[in-house]
């Protein structure tokens, strides 16, 4: 077994930069990540337990973290779904306008937000495109928590698809033919052979699209109708609580926010780093 | 079949035994397969005997992956057939061709363990031909005892060495009961001790197992040693096909004799179906009464040094000497010629103090092959 102080510092190596690039990162991590994070949590502190957990089991609140969460998670699942089909296209075909398809992956990255919302809004409105199909058959997409969902599969899809996309580019073909002379059928061989070796990367796109929609605003706030009880998400109502300089309740959101976040993020991880110490597969 | 007594040593073996169908026979007939203008397989039949042990080797680009994939029914052909014990196997999915495929790089699940790797076979076969849970298990041990392997069940591919990640792969493939075997490159992964001690280990496991196996190999010692028959090829095409002794003995053309090795290569002129070679006469293959311009082979242990008050061959410089193993190599440089001629004597010459660099001497060829050249 090493020591503490062995196991914290690498053995000396013939290339220096441990020093320098440790020293640095941990100064950057500090300021942009750790001491505003650390500013959510002494603010919260300074309400004291009780008014704390008061603040925090407000039936408003708990509504609307649970669809915050809620909805995160359900759209970053149909990403994974969907975006391991885009990316498994756009590794194994080719096809007319295949370099535009690939381009557009990225646009929910790029643009506005809030123009992705006021889209999604004019198209599933009852009056919209697809809304006035929709709508007479019960399904109502805008001012509901499915439009929330839409939105956040919109946000979402390209960190699937591009944490997907290099690993499957990667991935041997050799190994799909052994899987065929040994007797496994093409869908025996993608649930057996091809997934469980994009398990890991379809995590951390999972994680990354669960991540992004959880903290989603701009597209959201145009689709939702913002309903409390209904369709009002946490970072609004963190919002709607500044408005009223309500900073307590704000800041008590933020941080149950954070944890949860936390928590789930570090479960992922710590289920990838499980998985590449059981099969010695180093990611 | 059914009260087998079973020694445990043997027990593996017989298990083989027990799922043994006859040997499955080979035939190709005038395949045909190229990538746009590039040929990678001209017009080759072969036939592949029933349980022999064929190697396909030839330089790389001489199609002999091509054609070993083919058989496997991953590559698809354009033209010709192949059939096993003359059932067209081209138009049999890869599923119904059953065949073992060892990959060179071995392919092995990296996210399964050897176990399941081994199992994988069996587990993806249709509910009402999979053998139970049980009775998996069961055989997957016997394969691992086989490939000598038990104990490293749980064990995943990189936590293995490379020789155990091939065994594991071998096994992998015999899981399936695959009426032929076929292996790329089997050895070209490992390093030189463990290929030697896999040859021979490979060799056994041919024996025990009874099947038709072919495997692809650019290393002329592995194929001439461990093969049955041995099929050259070169550029898409079958150069030559023998065991290995016809190989060695009467290679077909300047090719074999060239990818053989260790020959020397003279450009000679023939006169009536026979040509000078470092001063004596030899007879031309085939052809009888050729006159022309021929190259003339002549391997490093078929030249003698000769000493020079005989005044026999043609004059010599020694340039170098390599003293190691039963024969002594040395370099010589003979005078109108460019490379060098290596040529292999005993040690005792070596020893008596006859060889020192720079010195002059006498070499002639005690045997030679020619061949007319176009």
């Amino acid at each position: 077994m090493n020591s503490l102080a062995t196991s914290l510092r690498p053995a000396p190596s013939v290339l220096p930069g441990w020093g320098i690039t440790m020293g640095l990162t941990l100064t950057w991590l500090s300021l942009i990540i750790l001491i505003p994070l650390a500013g959510v949590f002494i603010k919260s502190a300074g309400l004291g337990w009780d008014e704390f957990w008061r603040l925090a089991l407000d039936p408003r609140t708990v509504a609307a973290l649970k669809l915050s969460f809620g909805a995160a998670l359900i759209a970053a699942g149909v990403n994974v779904v969907f975006g391991f089909l885009a990316a498994w296209v756009l590794v194994r075909y080719e096809f007319p306008g295949k370099r535009l398809f690939d381009a557009a992956i990225d646009l929910p990255f790029a643009l506005p937000t809030a123009v992705a919302g006021l889209a999604f809004t004019a198209l599933y409105a009852p009056n919209g495109w697809l809304g006035s199909w929709l709508v007479p058959l019960g399904i109502k997409v805008a001012y509901t928590p499915l439009g929330i969902v839409v939105a956040l599969i919109f946000i979402g899809l390209p960190f699937v698809v591009r944490s997907v996309q290099p690993v499957l580019a990667d991935f041997d073909r050799e190994l799909e033919e052994a899987s065929a002379t040994l007797g496994a059928t093409r869908l025996q061989t993608v649930v057996k052979v091809i997934l469980p070796a994009l398990l890991p990367s379809l995590l951390t796109g999972f994680a990354l699209a669960f991540a992004r929609g959880v903290g989603e605003y701009g597209s959201i706030i145009f689709i939702a109708g913002n309903i409390p009880y209904v369709s009002e998400i946490a970072p609004l109502l963190i919002v709607i609580r500044l408005e009223e300089f309500n900073y307590a309740g704000a800041t008590s959101i933020a941080a149950i926010m954070l944890v949860i976040s936390f928590a789930l993020l570090l479960l992922i991880n710590l289920l990838q780093a499980w998985n590449r110490r059981r099969t010695g597969i180093q990611a | 079949m059914v009260n087998l007594p079973r020694a445990a040593a043997t027990s593996a073996a017989r298990e083989i035994e027990r799922h043994r169908h006859a040997p499955v026979r080979i035939d190709i007939e005038e395949l045909g397969k190229s990538y746009g203008n590039f040929a990678a397989l001209e017009n080759v039949s072969l036939t592949v005997k029933p349980g022999e042990l064929l190697a396909l080797l030839g330089p790389s680009g001489s199609g002999k992956t091509t054609l070993l994939r083919a058989i496997a029914g991953l590559t698809a052909t354009e033209q010709g057939t192949i059939r096993f014990d003359g059932e067209d196997a081209t138009v049999l999915s890869l599923r119904d061709r059953r065949v073992g495929f060892v990959f060179q790089q071995y392919a092995l699940f990296r996210h399964m363990t050897v176990f399941d790797n081994v199992a994988f076979g069996l587990r993806v076969r249709p509910r009402e031909e999979r053998p139970r849970a049980g009775e998996i298990a069961r055989r997957v041990r016997r394969l691992l005892e086989l490939v000598q392997l038990d104990g490293l069940e749980k064990r995943f591919p990189s936590q293995i060495s490379g020789g155990q990640r091939q065994r594991v792969a071998l096994a992998r493939a015999l899981a399936i009961e695959p009426r032929v075997l076929l292996l790329d490159e089997p050895f070209g992964a490992l390093d030189a001790k463990v290929r030697k001690e896999l040859r021979s280990w490979l060799r056994e496991l041919h024996t025990e197992t009874g099947l038709t196996t072919v495997f692809v190999t650019h290393d002329q010692e592995e194929a001439l040693e461990l093969a049955d028959r041995v099929v050259i090829m070169r550029a898409g095409q079958v150069e030559q096909v023998g065991t290995p002794s016809e190989i060695y003995d009467e290679p077909a053309t300047p090719f074999v004799c060239e990818f053989l090795g260790g020959v020397a290569r003279f450009e000679v002129t023939a006169k009536d179906g026979e040509a000078d070679v470092l001063g004596s006469a030899f007879p031309l293959e085939g052809d009888s009464d050729y006159c022309g311009p021929a190259l003339a082979y002549v391997r490093a242990h078929e030249l003698e040094i000769v000493a020079r008050e005989r005044a026999e061959g043609v004059p010599a410089v020694i340039r170098a000497v390599r003293p190691f193993g039963p024969t002594v190599t040395v370099e010589l440089s003979v005078e109108g010629r460019q490379s060098r001629i290596e040529a292999e004597v005993p040690r005792e010459l070596y020893s008596s103090g006859e060889l020192g660099i720079g010195q002059g001497v006498f070499i002639r060829a005690t045997a030679a092959r020619i061949y007319a050249a176009n």
